[in-house]
């Protein structure tokens, strides 16, 4: 009787053993089959996979889904505030900022479930088009969605970054023209002329070396600071040349030119390597900062903000060009899109959206932190700069100048510049090494980055 | 003979109440595979199968792995992780085992309870955390170890971020907030070594060094492989450590550091997830082959 | 260290040891009373390591941005700053602080109900018991625990959606309850520290497994349990990367991406970040909220770590 026990049990085991085995088993096949019929089977291409033209989904109206980061969220509410009848979803997220990749990454994720993507989206970044058409995501804007004269109303280049084969796929938030900022009061009080050019720019750091050691004409510790002298100086480290070209030479005349100047300032210590946002920079040298050139939100976040500098000191001036260049240069960090998702079911909304956070006085020229990519709401925001008197001189004309003169051969490729510099120069600087000999290490990184993004590379 | 008849129909009434003594076995799992299958399994073979094939779907052979083998930052990658790898096992094996040893030796249980919590509570600090922590740790104008950094010649956070330090720099990290961790479970297993054996090794004149490496050690084999399993394959994987100073110094230190980094840049800057897959097959191999080696060595398997 | 030979002679008399050692050993050993340092300055040289950072942030928290660069590292700010970070961070996107805190609360706490619920059986089961691919099993769980997560997320996602969940806190609860590392951690403590005669007993009593489970192995099981839910408590309440790709809304994050959210809108890291500048000091703080419950849930699990649970279960 056991053994016929024994060996029922065996079969029950076995059947039962095997019946869980192919119930796990097809529980996986389940699972899986279930996944891949859910996804596009693509690397996030749209299914139509064609980059020109436009097909709008379907319109069913419905909420707005808007997605900004903290800095931004004022807007949308505002505009909520003053558009109650349109239903909105504001949704705050890390604006893309530092590298995140989020955005790229949801919406991949939201091509392979094809749903979930977002009305409008804010990102901190200049380079989204370049992945962002080849997923299909952004929508082009100047073939009809948005007014031609609108969209004459941003800077000059502003929204270059933004577009492909001439159509533009983002608009602009702000612009980080760059210019000089320079403390007046220590200026007036040792006689110095601010310079115009870079020759008397160098000079003078000489002259500030010998005869007030210690203090600043500059720094290069940054990861934005190749935007700040080498953008301006004309550098051809990031000449985009179409979707996915690059033509990258660092080692041109007009680049070791500003490499030699920086050098001459780092060695003598009146520009600094240590970062302007670094503990080390804020405890030493606030104070003795003489001249500093960088973008316009320099004298919100960096003067008033970090350092607290007193007013009625600093002031703004044109930033420096080479001697008997015609075509005076600026460079720029930063800025911010806006960007419409082509797979919007409520493209009227999000359109006058798109236009208005853009565009409308109320928000860019009396709330926003940053000089305003589009043209007349930055005449407001420098009207309010002027009115809070905090700075020495009459900072909107330099500001607006430089807002049509940023240099258009630096472009927004899929790879950081801004991480490059900071992963190739900046140890060698934080080391000793001259900028001038770190050159050739920039070019080939660059190249590099560019090639593992699929880019074409040229060097000349 | 009464004595025999209940032993035996007691064993018969066991028989028969398990016809099949696996049954309780599969019940007791049951829940455990299902979340298994979800969780573990079906990514996991979805993310084998991302590594041999394209975007569109199709094979692709091993065209992934060779994307990935011919990218520049590949082989520095690897050359970073071995390193890391030496100084990372040394240090957690040596220090988790040696601390877990003195802590238990220790006489007043309330020391030995305050040191366990103090040594975790690094551990709390997960990533984002721990970023601002960091940062102003190894900057030596704002350092409350400065001193240290000082005496050993650094002047400015660049300095102290030097590529040449990275592997010491990330070690001590990886330990700050895993050793804590691992001390208590360690700790744990060496109280459950039965309290005679440890006495009677004491009375036979055994010091703490030798009890130590003749009987706790041995006895903690299986916790010790486990922990060495888990390390080696967390040393591989290298990625919370170089990120989380790349987001403190800005991209200047611990950027593309590791093969887990590069894979995460495939993923999700370059949206090629079949690349992605097949580094995270590469590092998933390195830690089965390891996994195994020590599993076969110490007969991690066995139910003892 | 003088206790051990106190304790030594006190089990002198009682241990079955064999040959008491000789007399010369004993005074040797009573002799050599001066502690060796070395221990004492091993553990001490740690503490300092450990501590220190900790130290820092616990008085970064009581300073003004200003004081944590110009100040002395390890100097207390003032109960002033301490109140003005407070304030700010309270106030940070209206009390999101506590939101993110009650939301990490409910996911850890959900997943280590439905952790243990299920690791502590499946890890018993794979130690004590002999089934059908009981071998499979450890060795398909080792596998998925070795597998690097970045490619994970992609399958993980489509399946979520597959079954309607993206949105919901499930989508996070469910994954965090598949949790390997604690099955591992079952599996050894049971193949090491339950001796196999105790259950056996119990079988040929006639208990049921399931009654050997419940009676026998889960009352001794009590350290692990601890354990594993100790470090399944944390690893959920930890995780950055599955919440931060999963949640769409800022509303739904858990206190682990609701720093990062704050780190982000820290103007040495986002310059232009404008008015709603988080401090440095206030991010501290954030960061010492985000760390006590854990610290809190360590506290009281160690309670349960406690030596010799299974003196006198078994005759030897």
């Amino acid at each position: 009787m056991n053994a016929r026990l024994r060996a029922d049990g065996g079969a029950l085991r076995r059947g039962a053993g095997r019946r869980a085995g192919l119930l796990a088993a097809a529980g996986s096949a389940l699972a899986l089959a279930a996944v891949a019929a859910c996804s596009s089977g693509g690397g996030g291409g749209s299914a139509s996979g064609t980059q020109n033209g436009f097909k709008p989904a379907a319109q069913t109206g419905g909420t707005l889904t808007v997605w900004v980061d903290s800095t931004r969220l004022a807007a949308a509410q505002l505009y909520q505030k003053q558009n109650p009848k349109v239903k909105m979803k504001i949704v705050t997220y890390d604006g893309d900022a530092n590298g995140s990749n989020y955005l790229q990454t949801k919406v991949s994720l939201f091509n392979r479930t094809r749903g979930g993507w977002p009305d409008v989206v804010f990102s901190a970044e200049n380079n989204e088009v370049t992945w962002a058409v080849p997923a299909g995501f952004a929508a082009p804007l100047n073939k009809g969605l948005i007014a031609q004269a609108t969209l004459d109303g941003w800077a000059s280049g502003a929204n270059a970054p933004c577009t492909v084969d001439g159509t533009i796929y983002c608009l602009r938030n702000d612009l980080s023209q760059t210019v000089l900022w320079y403390n007046e009061k220590l200026m007036k009080q040792w006689g110095y002329q601010v310079p115009t050019t870079w020759e008397q720019y160098q000079a003078l750091g000489q002259k500030v070396a010998t005869e007030h050691p210690g203090y600043l004409v500059g720094d290069a510790g940054d990861t934005f600071t190749p935007e700040i002298y080498l953008w301006a100086a004309k550098c051809g480290a990031n000449q985009i040349t179409g979707a996915k070209a690059v033509t990258v030479n660092t080692t041109s005349s007009n680049c070791t030119k500003m490499a030699g100047l920086l050098d001459t300032l780092i060695k003598n210590k009146t520009i600094s390597i240590s970062s302007v946002f670094s503990s080390d920079f804020d405890k030493k040298e606030p104070g003795k900062i003489l001249m500093l050139p960088g973008p316009a939100w320099y004298g919100g976040a960096l003067f008033q903000g970090t350092f607290k500098t007193a007013a009625g000191q600093i002031a703004v001036a044109p930033m420096p060009q080479w001697a008997g260049d015609t075509s005076p240069s600026v460079g720029n960090v930063g800025g911010g899109t806006w960007l419409l998702s082509a797979h919007s079911a409520n493209l009227k909304a999000a359109t006058a959206f798109l236009t208005w956070v853009t565009t409308a006085d109320d928000y860019q020229g009396k709330l926003a932190p940053g000089y305003p990519a589009y043209s007349a709401a930055a005449k407001t925001w420098l009207a309010g700069q002027a009115a809070s008197g905090y700075y020495a001189n009459d900072i909107a004309a330099p500001l607006q100048a430089a807002a049509n003169q940023v240099w258009p051969g630096w472009g927004y490729g899929q790879f950081s510049q801004e991480a490059i510099w900071a992963a190739t120069v900046t140890p060698g600087l934080n080391a000793g090494k001259s900028l001038v000999s770190l050159l050739p290490a920039w070019q080939s990184a660059i190249e590099n980055y560019a090639r593992s993004d699929g880019y074409q590379v040229a060097t000349s | 003979m009464s004595a025999a008849t209940p032993g035996r129909a007691r064993a018969a009434r066991s028989t028969r109440r398990a016809p099949w003594p696996g049954r309780a076995g599969h019940g007791f799992v049951a829940a455990y595979v299902l979340l298994l299958i979800a969780f573990g399994v079906v990514p996991t073979v979805y993310a084998i199968y991302f590594a041999f094939t394209n975007a569109d779907g199709h094979i692709s052979g091993l065209s992934n792995f060779s994307n990935a083998a011919n990218d520049f930052r590949f082989l520095p990658a690897i050359g970073h992780v071995a390193l890391y790898l030496l100084f990372w096992l040394a240090a957690l094996v040596i220090f988790v085992v040696g601390l877990a040893l003195l802590l238990h030796r220790l006489a007043g249980q309330g020391v030995s309870r305050a040191l366990r919590f103090l040594y975790y509570i690094p551990g709390a600090l997960a990533g984002a955390a721990s970023v601002m922590v960091w940062l102003f740790l190894l900057d030596p104008s704002v350092s409350p170890a400065s001193f240290l950094l000082r005496a050993l010649g650094y002047d400015t956070f660049g300095q102290v971020i030097a590529p040449g330090h990275l592997p010491v720099l990330f070690t001590l990290i990886a330990f700050w907030t895993g050793a804590g961790g691992w001390i208590v479970v360690m700790y744990g297993a060496l109280n459950n070594i039965p309290h005679d054996i440890i006495e009677a090794a004491r009375i036979d004149g055994a010091g703490a060094w030798q009890s130590a490496r003749r009987i706790q050690i041995p006895l903690l084999r299986k916790w010790i492989v486990y922990m060495a399993i888990l390390a080696f394959a967390g040393g591989t994987q290298l990625f919370v450590e170089p990120q989380l100073l790349s987001q403190a110094s800005v991209g200047v230190a611990g950027r593309d550091y590791s093969l887990n980094q590069l894979s995460y840049d495939f993923a999700f800057q370059n949206n090629d997830v079949n690349t992605a897959a097949a580094i995270s097959v590469e590092l998933l191999l390195i830690g089965l082959i390891a996994a195994a080696l020590f599993v076969a060595r110490s007969g991690f398997f066995d139910a003892d | 260290m003088p206790t051990d030979t106190h304790t030594a002679r006190a089990h002198a008399a009682p241990s079955p040891a064999g040959t008491p050692p000789p007399a010369g050993e004993r005074t040797r050993r009573r002799g050599r009373v001066p502690r060796n340092p070395l221990p004492a300055l091993v553990l001490a040289l740690f503490l300092v390591f450990f501590v220190l950072p900790v130290a820092w942030l616990l008085l970064a928290a009581t300073k003004t941005d200003d004081q944590l660069v110009h100040g002395n590292p390890l100097s207390f700010g003032s109960w002033h700053a301490l109140h003005a970070n407070w304030t700010a961070l309270t106030g940070y996107q209206d009390d999101a602080i506590f939101l993110w805190l009650r939301n990490s609360a409910v996911y850890a706490f959900l997943a280590l109900i439905i952790t243990l619920a299920v690791a502590i059986p499946a890890g018993y089961a794979m130690a004590m018991t002999q089934f059908r691919g009981r071998r499979t099993l450890l060795i398909a769980t080792l596998v998925v625990m070795l597998m690097p997560n970045a490619t994970l997320v992609v399958p993980l996602f489509l399946e979520i959606n597959a079954v309607h969940l993206i949105g919901s806190m499930w989508s996070i609860i469910l994954p965090y309850a598949f949790y390997p590392f604690g099955v591992y951690l079952t599996y050894i403590y049971f193949s090491t520290a339950l001796p196999n005669d105790l259950l056996d007993a119990a079988r040929l009593d006639g208990c049921s497994e399931f009654g050997v489970f419940r009676r026998i192995a889960l009352p001794l099981a009590t350290p692990v349990i601890a354990l594993v839910g100790f470090f399944s408590f944390v690893a959920n309440w930890t995780n950055y990367f599955l919440p931060y790709v999963l949640l769409p809304d800022s509303s739904q994050f858990p206190i682990q991406v609701g720093l990062g959210t704050l780190l982000d809108d820290v103007p040495q890291f986002n310059p232009t970040v404008g008015s709603l500048a988080v401090q440095r000091p206030e991010l501290a703080l954030a960061t010492l909220l985000a760390i006590t419950p854990v610290l809190i849930v360590f506290l009281f699990s160690q309670r349960f770590l406690v030596a010799g649970m299974l003196a006198g279960a078994t005759k030897d």
